[in-house]
């Protein structure tokens, strides 16, 4: 137990250092790198955005931050324990702590149970109470989410999809956890109700003190409600900073990128015609590319970038960036805009 | 004879002189009257689109917006009668250029499928046949209007990878859809849709399924080809981001019926109709950080149990006796229509302030 206690370093909540995630291919003779060295810390009581694209590792990231993966190499630290060095029953008992919401809300829920058997099964499996002190709960923690204790008898398909999101938050947070991992947990919901549920997030975090680890490809969604933002990339930490900083001012040419492709809903006089238009799609994270992941596709791409990894550097105090180019003022230059002002 | 030009002049000087006035030089490419379509249940009939009206003129680009459930993709199918006609019932006029294709025969609707007017899906891998090659399927959707060879198929279809942005089309042509990217087979999807050069492309949330830089490309290839070719484009998504960058016009629905149909850039800065500026407000992006999120209260009533008289007004803010009357499109101002008997008064918060 002692070894896998470490007490002087770690601020964070999670610290996640140096993690490789790798799953073996259908046919067995190569690997799928979905995380592939990332390094960093959650702090306790922050918003913690990840965002990027299909494919950049995220989702594996949220499971293995909850225990639901193992890491093939490197660590998860919970408040300064592995849980991988746990005993059964002390593994059970930590786990209630870290919890995670996912993206489907109908799939989440089980179609034969109702919506208090759902809500109060973690407390069973924790052998918390009795029946009646269990629904009690229950009910209490429903009413919390904003729905009426009438829904506690019925079954998920007479709920709309917000309502049975709130039945997935209110199910978690019967047993009182610190860190909530939420996997795209608006991406299902229509826009006009989106508002309600991101607000209840960030009422529920003011109240119990509530760590969000956020997933999300929609980048106006995670600039919204996160402290800290980090950007993936093919299994690879791009760029992690001050939500306002990475979202206002990128370091990196991927986020900068990432940034200019979000469709913004203002009129045309008001649009600022910054679009980057990055070729491609990600690569496969079977055979990444060498030396930077993101080089294939970027726009400022140096002869270097293909030999050396970037190094994952602080740029400027408390914003890191992988990138061999970026400075505190930026990321580099487009090659093709460098160009044509020489 | 003198009569007739005398008529004929001054409106001439009318159109040119005046070219916002929203007297479209030209007819309308697309008029959809009263559409109104319903699915037979055990039940008996269920409304579900409502008196659906509007034009789309050649070349346009018009974005069709609104939550699920609003309407807006059995909208889409119905314009090309795609609806299983045992359970779907239409009602009213869908003039294409003239003609009326809610009453055409089969046989002559198969002859405007896809030739004159063409349409994309939201998943590109369950529209694509995974047993043929991408080159096969392009090449179909062009031979079954246009008879020639094999050979030249092939040749089309090439060229229309090509158009599409698709890189060596010639290797591409013989790969199948699980060889390709999502990406990629979006491409393809339009490249198939576009190969008869139909005059008008219903796009059903084609960049859904995609990443958003991905979602950047397809949506760049889509306005520059309507710009290039002159087809227009019906974009139906609930992304208010894409209509604001692919499309001229934007038309909300909600509930089964058209609420909203005003030019893009009006529209975001002055919505006429609640739901739409609700809409507008509900989007993170346009609201301070961390600051409490604006959303729209209640939930879409449902069709079988739908309010007479305006069917926002239970979620409504500016909800006031005389909203249960019935709610007709009224003319805000040229080439401005909302449903809602309140709009003229009304000063509601758009994506600007």
């Amino acid at each position: 137990m002692s070894s896998a206690q470490n007490h002087n370093s770690d601020r964070g909540i999670l610290a996640v250092r140096n993690l490789r995630i790798l799953f073996p291919t259908r046919d067995g003779r190569d690997t799928v790198k979905a995380i592939d060295g990332m390094d960093f810390e959650v702090r306790s009581g922050e918003t913690f955005g990840i965002i990027g694209e299909s494919g950049s590792g995220k989702t594996t990231l949220g499971r293995a931050l909850v225990s639901l993966l193992p890491p093939t190499h490197g660590q998860i630290l919970h408040d300064g324990t592995d849980p991988v060095t746990l005993g059964t029953g002390a593994f059970r008992k930590h786990r209630r702590d870290y919890q995670i919401i996912f993206q489907d809300p109908n799939a989440a829920l089980n179609p034969r149970m109702t919506i208090i058997d759902s809500v109060v099964e973690p407390l069973e499996i924790m052998g918390q109470g009795d029946h009646a002190s269990r629904r009690r709960r229950g009910i209490e923690v429903l009413e919390r989410v904003g729905l009426a204790a009438e829904a506690a008898d019925r079954y998920p398909h007479q709920l709309s999809g917000g309502q049975k999101q709130r039945v997935n938050i209110a199910r978690v947070l019967t047993l009182r956890p610190k860190v909530i991992v939420c996997d795209e947990v608006v991406a299902a919901l229509d826009v006009s109700i989106r508002g309600d549920v991101l607000n209840l997030f960030a009422d529920l975090q003011r109240e119990f003190g509530l760590t969000y680890v956020f997933i999300t490809h929609d980048i106006s969604v995670v600039s919204h409600i996160s402290d800290r933002i980090a950007v993936t990339y093919l299994g690879k930490l791009m760029e992690l900073g001050p939500a306002e900083d990475v979202v206002e001012h990128p370091l990196h040419p991927y986020t900068r990128a990432l940034l200019s492709a979000e469709p913004v809903p203002l009129p045309s006089h008001l649009r600022v015609d910054r679009r980057i238009i990055l070729e491609g799609e990600i690569p496969s994270p079977v055979e990444p590319p060498s030396g930077c992941r993101f080089r294939t596709r970027c726009p400022s791409v140096q002869p270097r970038c293909a030999k050396e990894v970037p190094a994952w550097r602080d740029v400027k105090p408390g914003h890191r960036v992988a990138c061999h180019f970026a400075t505190a003022n930026g990321p580099p230059p487009d090659n093709q805009k460098a160009q044509r002002a020489s | 004879m003198t009569g007739a030009i005398d008529i004929s002049a001054p409106t001439a000087t009318r159109v040119a002189g005046m070219p916002d006035a929203g007297v479209s030089p030209q007819p309308p490419l697309l008029e959809v009257r009263d559409l109104s379509l319903s699915f037979t249940t055990a039940r008996g009939a269920l409304p579900i689109t409502r008196n659906v009206n509007f034009t789309i003129a050649p070349g346009e680009r018009v974005g069709l917006v609104g939550e699920s459930g609003c309407g807006k993709t059995v909208t889409g199918l119905s314009l090309l009668r795609l609806l299983p006609p045992q359970s779907a019932r239409i009602q009213g006029d869908i003039l294409f250029n003239g003609t009326n294709l809610a009453t055409l025969s089969p046989r002559r609707m198969r002859a405007v499928r896809g030739r004159e007017i063409a349409m994309i899906f939201q998943e590109p891998m369950s529209a694509l046949d995974p047993v043929f090659t991408v080159g096969d399927q392009i090449s179909e959707a062009y031979r079954i209007h246009f008879p020639v060879s094999r050979l030249e198929g092939r040749e089309r279809a090439i060229a229309a990878l090509r158009e599409v942005g698709i890189p060596a089309p010639e290797r591409r042509c013989d790969e199948y859809p699980h060889q390709l990217s999502g990406g990629m087979r979006q491409r393809v999807m339009i490249a198939m849709a576009l190969i008869c050069k139909p005059k008008l492309l219903v796009a059903d949330e084609p960049t859904t399924a995609l990443d958003v830089t991905v979602q950047a490309q397809i949506t760049d290839l889509l306005r520059s080809l309507s710009e290039r070719t002159g087809t227009a484009l019906i974009f139906i998504t609930h992304d208010l981001g894409v209509v604001a960058e692919t499309c001229t016009r934007m038309i909300t629905m909600y509930a089964g019926e058209v609420v909203e149909d005003a030019p893009v850039d009006d529209v975001l800065t002055r919505p006429r109709h609640p739901y739409t500026s609700g809409l507008l407000r509900s989007l993170p992006g346009l609201s301070r950080r961390r600051g409490v999120l604006a959303s729209i209260p209640g939930r879409v009533p449902s069709p079988s149990a739908m309010p007479a008289g305006c069917c926002f007004r239970s979620r409504c803010t500016h909800a006031v006796a005389g909203c249960e009357q019935s709610q007709p499109m009224i003319e805000i101002e040229s080439g401005r229509t909302a449903r809602c008997w309140r709009a003229p008064e009304l000063v509601l918060p758009g994506a600007v302030n």
